[in-house]
């Protein structure tokens, strides 16, 4: 039995080692930078947890939160929704791993191009989505609808447009994480079920919403915390297209993290942001491992 | 095993004799010599050439030298210093790596907070951030000796004491730019009829003419923020007098003073009536200035560099005019200095004093776009455009820029709400109330 811990321990000893220098304790020294007020780059004087409650009285902090927040309840359910449907769809369609490498090129991409790519996508005069909406301008105009048309101009220069162009942009690339984990699911439910579903004279409706929908829960887990963590911790969209602006429209707390700390020199704040930020990922990240590990 | 161990034995041997090589290299190394060589350089797609004669120090083998310098240029601008930098390294034998840094304030903040930097030299366009914030907190190498070198009277005070503390220098000064005004096809103008306006409603009557032939009046420069601040700043300079631009800076004046709410009411009159294009790139913009898409652009006098580049004649193709009226022009200048964590002191302080020499501001200056600190450069090295600047700057009150002197705080926000005003005209009191708040809680 002794031998058994010895070993159990020695084997653990190299990842707990890794995890308390690269991940414990810049954790803790994060926390211990937040009690302090800072002069560019130097500590001024200790001031406690007044880095967070400056924080939390900041209108800027929580217009940052409630952009996360907007985004969230945009992006997950949309992704999730949009990967299922996909994953299904394509399930039965012959060489749908060319459509489906395809979806998931959005996920190569780095974030920083995607950026870039939506400043031109969403830009007045070159950007393929006002194309379509003269297309569709001109269409209304044909049909006597000229009042319904949709205004042309760069959605990223807009405080009303800036924030769901981003929101629509983050959709696009992390979709194909969606169907990616909801394809490997359905691949994973036995035939079975299916094969006596058809036997009692189950709609494809009914199939779908009592076997595979229950049958991808744990698909669902996974798409729906990965997404939530990335979507909170979403950062290079933002800087590339719109650095948070126009007026504070596209502020996320990542960016405003970025901002306090190396553009105003104010680590203290930032790194208050940090702690807030490591406190609400980890709940996710504990509830995706609890999840996983009850399966 | 014996195999393994024999194997293992010959791979020690070799390197401890590659080892041994280089350093018996070193230390065999012959003295330094110098010998006088001819440069000539080309500026990039362009007619200028620039032909100097200069002395080279021929480094020993073990002394070859290489500094890191850091700057924001890119594109033909970086072409263009690259050119004083390979005169340096001819001069030398100094090796340069030069890094454009678009990131610059972040990335070399963050390296001093670290105790470390990447770049022997750095040169930079905010003499704030250079003097109060990494000098003071004693990041920067003194170079006070090397400005006294090359002679402090040889620059004008303002680019001194900008960058000096009781007599302590943190910088050289290396380039001067200045923001004269519109930028504008000569070409439309001349087809419309229009001359260069001098008041306000001859302004107005040129906006309205642009407008009429189904021009864009005015072109509005985004990207990271300032291209908005040079063109409202100028509104400031023009209709409130340059004191409102230095009240404004010193928040002497509230950002919600009627004055300056009627000034910003000008331009939301403008802003609801359309004569500004929409916000955009501000380099995409020049182009657009040339295809006749919008009628002027206020700019900085490196879109003279910028306009040759694409092949445009100054004074043929386009020109600049000065916001009608005004008493004032921003300038500015880009500062070079040496961090603390520097790693090749002794040559970051040649380069230093090479760049702050009229020998490199000259090559600069002949390649276009740039304006000379140090008075020894010769006015024949500028052409047309870059003279008229210079003349210009003889004759108005030269101001610094607002944004820039103001804290990151103020600058950050002044630039994002600039651009909600520009997307959204009817929200103009409460950017106004906004940057009341930020400067009062920043500036004091």
């Amino acid at each position: 039995m002794k031998t058994r811990r010895t070993t159990i321990i020695i084997f653990l000893l190299p990842s707990i080692l890794f995890l308390s220098l690269f991940v414990i304790y810049p954790m803790l020294y994060n926390f211990y930078i937040s009690l302090f007020k800072w002069k560019v780059v130097r500590i001024e004087s200790f001031i406690g947890l007044d880095n967070y409650v400056k924080l939390l009285n900041n209108p800027q902090f929580h217009r940052a939160f409630i952009n996360n927040l907007i985004w969230i309840l945009i992006h997950v359910p949309t992704t999730t929704v949009l990967g299922l449907l996909l994953a299904v769809l394509l399930k039965r369609v012959k060489g749908s791993y060319i459509i489906k490498s395809v979806i998931f090129l959005g996920m190569v991409i780095p974030q920083i191009v995607v950026g870039i790519m939506l400043l031109f996508m969403f830009d007045s005069d070159a950007g393929v989505i006002n194309g379509l909406l003269r297309s569709l301008n001109g269409f209304l105009t044909s049909v006597g609808l000229t009042e319904f048309s949709f205004p042309i101009r760069s959605w990223t220069a807009y405080p009303d447009t800036a924030l769901p162009a981003l929101i629509i942009g983050s959709i696009w690339i992390w979709t194909g994480f969606a169907v990616v984990v909801y394809s490997a699911g359905l691949e994973g439910i036995p035939k079975d079920l299916y094969d006596a579903a058809a036997v009692d004279g189950a709609s494809p409706i009914k199939t779908f919403w009592h076997i595979t929908i229950p049958m991808l829960r744990p698909a669902t887990i996974v798409v729906v915390t990965m997404t939530l963590i990335w979507v909170l911790k979403i950062f290079d969209i933002v800087y590339v297209a719109t650095r948070g602006g126009p007026g504070g429209a596209t502020n996320v707390m990542a960016y405003m993290m970025y901002e306090q700390g190396f553009v105003f020199y104010k680590w203290g704040i930032a790194a208050a942001i940090a702690t807030i930020f490591t406190v609400i990922i980890l709940a996710f990240s504990v509830y995706l491992v609890r999840s996983m590990v009850r399966r | 095993m014996k195999s393994t161990t024999a194997g293992l034995l010959a791979v020690v041997l070799l390197v401890i004799g590659i080892i041994g090589g280089y350093f018996a290299g070193v230390s065999t190394a012959p003295a330094a010599e110098t010998v006088t060589v001819t440069q000539t350089v080309e500026g990039a797609g362009m007619a200028t050439t620039v032909t100097k004669t200069v002395t080279k120090t021929v480094q020993a083998p073990g002394e070859v030298q290489e500094l890191t310098v850091y700057a924001l240029w890119s594109g033909v601008e970086e072409e263009n210093f690259k050119m004083a930098l390979g005169a340096f390294s001819m001069k030398t034998g100094i090796k340069i790596n030069y890094v454009s840094q678009p990131e610059l304030r972040d990335v070399v903040t963050t390296q001093l907070a670290a105790g470390t930097s990447e770049a022997d030299v750095i040169i930079a366009p905010w003499p704030t951030w250079i003097k109060d914030e990494l000098g003071a907190a004693g990041l920067l190498e003194d170079v006070t000796d090397i400005v006294n070198k090359v002679g402090r009277d040889k620059f004008p005070s303002a680019y001194l004491d900008v960058v000096s503390e009781n007599g302590k220098f943190y910088a050289v000064p290396f380039k001067a730019w200045a923001k004269p005004g519109f930028w504008y096809n000569k070409q439309v103008f001349d087809e419309l009829g229009l001359k260069p306006p001098t008041t306000w409603d001859e302004f107005m009557n040129v906006l309205d003419t642009l407008k009429a032939a189904g021009i864009t009046p005015i072109a509005s420069g985004d990207g990271v923020g300032w291209p908005l601040s040079d063109l409202v700043e100028a509104f400031i300079i023009g209709l409130g007098g340059p004191e409102l631009q230095l009240k404004l800076i010193n928040h002497e004046v509230a950002w919600t003073d009627p004055q300056v709410r009627e000034i910003f009411g000008r331009i939301q009159q403008l802003l609801k009536g359309g004569y500004f294009d929409e916000a955009r790139e501000w380099t995409i913009q020049i182009d657009r200035l040339m295809e006749r898409k919008v009628g002027i652009y206020f700019m900085g006098n490196w879109i003279n560099l910028m306009l040759q580049e694409r092949g445009y004649r100054p004074g043929i193709d386009y020109d600049v005019f000065a916001f009608p009226g005004t008493g004032g022009i921003v300038a500015g200048g880009d500062w070079a200095f040496i961090p603390k964590f520097a790693k090749n002191k002794e040559a970051a302080r040649m380069l230093l004093e090479f760049l702050a020499g009229a020998e490199a501001q000259t090559i600069m200056v002949k390649l276009k776009g740039f304006l000379a600190t140090n008075k020894d450069v010769p006015k024949e090295a500028y052409d047309a455009a870059d003279r008229n600047i210079v003349d210009m700057l003889g004759t108005l009150a030269v101001l610094p820029d607002l944004d820039d002197s103001t804290p990151s705080e103020f600058q950050r926000l002044f630039w994002d709400k600039l651009k909600e005003l520009w997307a959204n005209p009817d929200a103009l009191d409460s950017v106004l109330a906004e940057l009341e708040q930020k400067a009062s809680e920043v500036i004091g």
